[in-house]
């Protein structure tokens, strides 16, 4: 008898193990690449908060770091000390007698992406811009006398190499430096290239949304809203070539997965890591935190409109009602430090960490001020708060302890923008924000939290939180002015000083905190350098 | 709009008068659309601008002066009355113009082109999975209804609608990605080779198989199966609990005793005769479901670092970008509307009742 042949499967079934077969092929380990290409940088980073790339308009922390990489301004911070402005565009600087005129010689190797050469003329035309397009950039400008009108005498360039800068004041020439030169503000744009692209007399701002025309050690070659921007190596880079040919920033929201991410080897730097995250990453081997002071203040702020808060002892009990020492061991332990004085610690005439935070939680301090106010029984009121991840923590935290002073609290969050439009509008009694000096200067916080020129509502100057806050005092706008023309450095450190030990008493807000940047790295990552104004993408490597 | 073409398909279609019945329905059916559309557009647009979101702080940053946000105020024509912007807006949209977004600084036309295709490719292998193990979950708990398979079906459908899938991400991420490894990370496809791929849909496993890039298709394949399953687990929970539900009615019917009389085995008399009659319904459930992940998950998008539609829609909606705002509202109207009309059509082809 044949032996029986062996007996063959349904065709379906055949078909079915065949495709199960390729879909466990497909999903198995081998599927799965770790490692970062070794001539990249890849970040984790949320990126939402890109919307442009225009050096006029942009206004907010990522951008502002991409954009340092991408776009060299006349002078630059030094990588080793915030306070020192080293020649970058301009690789010399002439000041006059009186301080009114700066006159920056530029380096005759400036040349756009585009193979354009850039010249002073170009520098000049980018900077004019800037004061035209009116964003709030402008501001760093027209703060020091340029407007519309004359920023087309006052910057001015009489051949290729050569931009003059004058003053309407003799403003300190450091301060003038940071504030200006060391700007985005004064980064040089490829003007044949941007109006080549102008839509409806923009000056290109359409166009630079997109694009970086820039000279810097990189360029923007792809930016995916809410997905990644890749920085390229500028060839045409007047300086030292970057040790890394490209910089990837990956959007990625959530603090957790960033950690994995990191961990894992598929980003080199994870950016928006949560205290937990940092404490883990601190211990596992092969990681590395990286920390940083942040030229930015968290602070509460009171709208001095309201007739409670116009009382400055009430302002001051509000002080003691915040425990300065245990948030920041706690829920601000990594990311920020306690600080009640309106110049950040590192700028030119800050008060050291000590004096700069003289305060502690004294429950009884700030019921004997509220019955020297007039209120011994507290009173209501209410704090909007936006998305930062410690807000609502510091919030509850506040409102437990002024609930055991009589003052009821209550509390509301909302979405930033939400909070932005309330507190420019004066629409609110206190608020919790963060605010962010440009310059290692006080002059930079003194400007705005604390100078108010026009107290009037329909003065609108929103631009200034001391503004928002309803909060003018005819002395401390004085000594703001007065010290900002002092020319002797020692005399403006003392007035700086004593202006922050009175607004730590009488000002128009609490400051808490100053904040603190860290980033996890792998730990192949090498030179890894930045401080509160700048990160330097140029200098790190990768072994 | 299905609602709307219920009655049509009740009664075969009632013409308008002097017009043959199909076009009667078909002329219900586009001023149906356009009424449903217009009214989701009025919606989202008034309720946006009612909002207490301030845009032009978005664009200017919160240094601006008073002066240059009265100026963009005017540039974007928000300082015209509600009634005019609106009319400007419907204007500009059937030009097929949705305005530019303002966190994006791009057409809004363009960004949802940009971000959509990720979610389709997500939201279909998500429903695929969900659908290849949801509709056989269901007919077995129903056909073993009280038993230990209908036990661990429906705790295992309760499981899929009460754990957060944020939660679940995560979850997964740190077994299947960090410990074991057999999954890619968070993101669409490894950075080595995001600039490999030629996008010509934009559905990356669609375009890697294309070209015949096999190796990159498996890495874009190892990086979508988890979030996939996440959201398929979801699916997966509402198709079987529905499917389930649907079988029991149809498995106490007279047919079916019949059919066992006549010796029919049990899985065929459920499979052939009692599951052909409640697939119409499934289908249903299927669309409804898959239009849901259409929409975009959030939090799962935001866990595994996905580019897609949810993410763009919620973060447009905390900048009070309305611009962005409406013109994704108005995709998903038109995303459930065409997904409405595909049920009804496939409602026609497999119930001859409704013909």
């Amino acid at each position: 008898m044949a032996e029986p042949r062996p007996r063959r499967m349904p065709t379906r079934r055949r078909h079915i193990l065949a495709a199960s077969a390729l879909m466990a092929s497909l999903a198995l380990p081998g599927a799965v690449q770790a490692a970062t290409p070794g001539n990249a940088l890849v970040m984790a980073w949320n990126i939402d908060a890109i919307s442009t790339f225009d050096p006029a308009q942009i206004g907010e922390v990522v951008t502002s770091e991409l954009l340092q990489n991408t776009c060299d301004a006349l002078a630059s911070f030094d990588p080793k000390d915030e306070k020192n402005v080293v020649p970058s565009l301009a690789e010399s600087w002439q000041v006059s007698e009186d301080g009114q005129q700066i006159t920056f010689r530029l380096r005759d190797n400036l040349v756009f992406p585009s193979g354009n050469k850039g010249t002073a003329q170009d520098l000049a035309w980018s900077m004019h811009r800037v004061v035209k397009l009116g964003f709030g950039n402008a501001a760093s400008l027209t703060e020091y006398g340029f407007t519309k009108e004359n920023v087309e005498q006052m910057i001015t360039a009489p051949d290729d190499r050569t931009l003059v800068m004058k003053l309407d004041k003799s403003y300190p020439t450091g301060l003038i430096l940071q504030a200006i030169a060391a700007n985005r503000v004064a980064t040089i744009l490829d003007r044949k290239t941007v109006m080549a692209n102008e839509v409806n007399g923009d000056l290109g701002n359409k166009y630079l949304a997109t694009h970086t025309e820039c000279v810097g050690p990189y360029r923007l070659r792809q930016w995916n809203a809410g997905e990644t921007v890749v920085l390229e190596a500028n060839e045409q880079f007047w300086g030292p070539a970057p040790k890394l040919r490209r910089i990837i920033v990956r959007h990625v929201a959530e603090a957790g997965t960033q950690r994995l991410l990191l961990e894992k080897g598929d980003v080199d730097v994870a950016r928006d890591l949560t205290p937990e995250d940092m404490a883990a990453v601190e211990k596992t081997q092969g990681l590395a935190l990286s920390r940083t002071l942040k030229p930015q203040l968290v602070y509460w702020g009171f709208n001095n409109a309201n007739p409670i808060f116009a009382n400055e002892k009430v302002r001051l009990a509000m002080r003691y009602l915040i425990d300065y020492e245990g948030l920041g061991k706690t829920i601000m332990a990594y990311n920020g430090v306690p600080r009640a004085s309106f110049a950040q610690i590192g700028a030119f005439g800050a008060l050291d960490e000590k004096e700069g935070q003289p305060f502690k939680l004294d429950l009884a301090r700030a019921k004997q001020l509220l019955t020297e106010a007039g209120y011994p029984d507290g009173f209501e009121t209410t704090m909007i708060f936006g998305t930062l991840p410690y807000a609502p923590p510091i919030a509850q935290h506040i409102q437990a302890n002024a609930a055991k002073v009589g003052v009821r609290i209550k509390l509301e969050q909302m979405a930033n923008a939400q909070l932005f439009a309330r507190h420019r509008g004066r629409e609110f009694q206190t608020a919790m924000l963060a605010w962010q000096t440009a310059i290692p200067d006080a002059h930079g916080n003194a400007s705005r939290l604390i100078a108010n020129p026009d107290n009037r509502p329909e003065a609108k100057l929103t631009q200034y939180p001391s503004w928002r806050h309803a909060f003018q005092s005819e002395a401390a706008n004085k000594t703001v002015d007065a010290t900002l023309l002092e020319r002797d450095e020692s005399k403006r450190v003392a007035m700086y000083h004593q202006l922050q030990k009175d607004m730590m008493q009488s000002g128009p807000s609490a400051i808490m905190f100053q904040s603190v940047m860290l980033a996890g790295l792998r730990g192949n990552v090498r030179n890894w350098t930045w401080h509160g104004f700048q990160a330097y993408y140029a200098l790190v490597s990768k072994e | 709009m299905a609602e709307a073409a219920v009655p049509a398909r009740r009664t075969g279609g009632v013409a308008a008068p002097g017009l043959p019945s199909w076009s009667g329905t078909a002329l219900r059916v586009v001023v149906s659309i356009a009424v449903t559309l217009f009214g989701l557009m009025a919606l989202t647009f008034f309720i946006g601008r009612m909002l207490p979101l301030d845009p032009v702080t978005a664009i200017l940053g919160d240094n601006a002066t008073q002066e240059a946000i009265d100026a963009m105020r005017a540039q974007l024509g928000l300082d015209q009355p509600l009634w005019i912007q609106f009319g400007r807006y419907v204007g500009d949209i059937l030009r097929l113009d949705l305005g530019t977004a303002l966190t994006t600084g791009k057409p809004v036309l363009d960004d949802i082109a940009r971000v959509f295709p990720a979610t389709i490719e997500l939201a279909t292998v998500g429903i695929v999975i969900g659908t290849a193990l949801g509709i056989p979950l269901g007919v077995m708990a129903a056909a073993y209804r009280d038993t230990p398979v209908d036990y661990f079906v429906r705790v295992f459908g309760l499981l899929g609608y009460s754990t957060p899938n944020f939660w679940l991400g995560l979850m997964g991420l740190v077994l299947f990605y960090a410990t074991l490894g057999w999954v890619g990370g968070p993101g669409r496809i490894d950075t080595a080779f995001q600039w490999d791929v030629e996008p010509v849909t934009d559905l990356l496993l669609l375009d890697t198989a294309m070209a015949g890039q096999w190796e990159i298709f498996r890495n874009v394949l190892s990086h979508i199966i988890l979030p996939a399953s996440i959201l398929a687990f979801g699916a997966l929970a509402y198709i079987s609990r529905m499917t389930r539900s649907f079988m029991l009615e149809q498995l106490s019917q007279e047919y079916v005793v019949a059919a066992r009389v006549k010796g029919l085995s049990w899985m065929r008399t459920v499979w052939v005769h009692a599951f052909r009659n409640v697939a119409v319904q499934v289908v249903t459930v299927v669309a409804l479901a898959y239009a849901f992940l259409l929409e975009g998950a959030v939090l799962t998008e935001t866990v595994f670092a996905w580019p897609g539609f949810g993410r763009y829609l919620t973060n447009a909606l905390l900048a009070g970008d309305m611009n962005a705002v409406v013109g994704c509202t108005l995709l998903i109207g038109i995303i459930f509307v065409a997904l409405n009309l595909l049920t009804d059509l496939l409602y026609r082809l497999f119930d001859p009742r409704t013909r």
